[in-house]
């Protein structure tokens, strides 16, 4: 049995949450902090909550979804989560006050996958917020040397999120036939 | 265009008398080659009515209560305003040729009108109501179905079905090219940089439904339905009484449909080209992507994506993309002609672009598994 993982990261409030649950096969773990199930103690006390989903492929391939913790607890637990992953899913909540911050905070945890193209962007909330435009994202990511994929997504609607991960196929293999 | 195998397109002469109906017919017989044929009002598709026959207005009028949508060509001697998107007129005497093109034009509306009841038809069938909705989504047709793969119908009517060219053939050639400036595309993209210069909102006006561009908001807002847009969109030189009116305001949003300035072009320049180039387009020097286009609010055309991945990676000439993905020319060409509409996609000028051989697609290692991610996420 193959299992494969993609992980969705951004800051609180991005959708993160929502977007696991719009395509994932099974009901996703809840992940308050007051839920228990996938939620960890830390040793020094912390909890962790994090998402989890399934998608199920014919045969017995699995990719799971997880959903990072909020970068207020950026440790190592990331690294262990993040490593291995096909690619990584980045939503960004563009009504937070400073959505650049956000934005390179997690390009900077995340350098691994950015530098092998590993990553697609979601702005999420643009209904409530419409500044930052995605063109001005795009000038953000100027020197990140490579191309990525940035869309306007709404985490709530399924098609949002599996477009965005569509184009993570692609840019992982632009040869993948329809 | 004449392929004998499509059945004749049905046009009745209203009002006619037999020395111009027997005109007619010979016309579409021996000269047109049978595309088209002379048949009565009740069975025709499109009807031609001569003006400038005794009651020739009442004619029209009577004609229009009793088919509110066929598609009419109007002939008289006085040149005369009646234009709309099923209506055309031509002026007496008439050039077989401008006869034989307004049909065709006709016609297309009625291709048009067909594949879009399909769309309807389909996107009736597959509402599902239990997803959640999103305000904006309810009042903007565009944002709402985009990001979602097309169906046969809507490929006809965004893309056609022309088959490949080969690049050194003159006469293929010639096939593969449309003039944006000769579409409504043209016009919107006009107003777009004369708006920006000057700073300004701009209306779009002319017969079809008044289409307003709020430059410091990018959005355009149209009154009508995209099904009363598109006729103007899809038929080369249906905009020639266009005309740009500035003005600091706008009138307020309800009940239009609100679209992003670069959405609506998109759209149009698809609709225009539907598989073909903006006119001179090279096809073998390398094509960039300045980025990729926002997807997921816009009308993905069939392997976009493959194609937005190639181009971001490297430019690569449209022949050569459309050979490495094994896929359709026209597709590559849609594409093409929709990012280029809205400044993504250009020839690049760099000589060392055109220096390298670009590289052919090395497969990832997961090509299988993604695959099937690829089908489960579109199933
Ligand atoms: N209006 C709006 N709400 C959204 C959008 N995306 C997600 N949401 C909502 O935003 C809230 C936060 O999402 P959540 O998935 O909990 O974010 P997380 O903190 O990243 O896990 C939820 O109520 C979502 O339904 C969007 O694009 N627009
Ligand atoms: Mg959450």
């Amino acid at each position: 049995m193959s299992d494969y993982k993609i992980i969705f990261s951004g800051p609180v409030g991005a959708g993160k949450t929502t977007a696991i649950q719009s395509i994932s096969d099974i009901l996703p773990v809840t992940t308050d902090e007051q839920a228990s199930d996938m939620t960890r103690k830390m040793k020094n006390g912390t909890t962790v909550a994090m998402d989890y989903g399934l998608i199920k492929l014919p045969g017995t391939e699995r990719i799971h979804l997880y959903g990072t913790p909020g970068q207020e607890r950026f440790d190592f637990m990331w690294e262990i989560l993040t490593n291995g992953g096909i690619g990584l899913v980045l939503l960004i909540n563009n009504q937070r006050p400073d959505p650049f911050g956000d934005l390179h905070f997690f390009l900077n945890a995340f350098q691994a996958f950015i530098k092998q193209g590993k990553v697609v962007i979601g702005v999420t909330q643009m209904d409530q917020a419409d500044t930052p435009r995605i063109e001005d994202y795009h000038l953000q990511l100027e020197n990140s040397g490579v191309k990525i994929p940035v869309f306007d997504i709404d985490a709530r609607i399924k098609k949002d999120v599996s477009i965005l991960l569509e184009a993570l196929l692609y840019s992982l293999d632009p040869g993948l036939e329809e | 265009m004449s392929d004998p195998q499509v059945s004749p397109i049905r046009v009745a002469a209203i009002g006619m008398d037999q020395r111009q109906r027997n005109a007619l017919v010979m016309l579409f017989g021996n000269h047109c080659r049978n595309r088209y044929i002379l048949v009565e009002e009740d069975s025709s598709e499109i009807c031609i009515i001569d003006l400038d026959l005794f009651g020739g207005e009442r004619l029209w009028q009577e004609f229009r209560q009793r088919h509110p949508d066929r598609p009419l060509i109007l002939a008289s001697l006085k040149p005369r305003q009646v234009e709309n998107g099923h209506t055309l007129f031509v002026k007496k005497p008439i050039p077989v040729i401008q006869l034989m093109s307004a049909i065709d034009q006709l016609s297309q509306i009625l291709n048009n009108r067909a594949a879009e009841q399909k769309i309807e038809a389909a996107q009736n069938a597959e509402t599902t109501p239990s997803e959640p909705q999103h305000p904006r989504h309810s009042v903007s047709p565009v944002t709402q179905k985009v990001a979602s793969l097309m169906t046969e119908a809507q490929e006809k009517v965004f893309i056609g079905t022309s088959p490949d060219i080969d690049p050194d053939n003159q006469a293929q050639l010639a096939k593969i090219y449309y003039d944006p400036q000769h579409y409504l595309q043209g016009h919107v993209q006009q107003a777009l940089n004369q708006a920006t210069r000057y700073n300004k909102n701009v209306t779009i006006e002319g017969p079809w439904p008044a289409i307003d561009m709020i430059i410091a908001k990018q959005q355009i807002m149209v009154d009508a339905r995209e099904k009363h847009l598109r006729p103007f969109c899809t038929v080369p030189d249906a905009t020639r009484e266009v005309e740009l009116q500035f003005h600091e305001q706008h009138k307020s949003a309800t009940g239009r449909r609100e679209y992003s300035i670069y959405a609506f072009i998109w759209q149009l320049a698809l609709w225009a080209s539907r598989g073909r180039l903006p006119s001179g387009t090279n096809l073998t020097q390398p094509i960039y992507l300045r980025r990729w286009p926002n997807f997921s609010r816009l009308v993905v055309t069939p392997h976009a994506l493959a194609i937005a991945a190639l181009w971001t990676r490297q430019p690569r000439s449209l022949i050569d993309t459309a050979k490495s993905l094994g896929i359709p020319q026209r597709y590559v060409f849609a594409f093409y002609s929709a990012a280029n509409a809205v400044q993504l996609a250009g020839e690049t000028r760099r000589a060392v672009d055109t220096l390298l051989e670009p590289p052919a697609i090395k497969q990832a290692e997961n090509r299988g598994l993604f695959s099937k991610l690829l089908s489960r996420l579109r199933g």
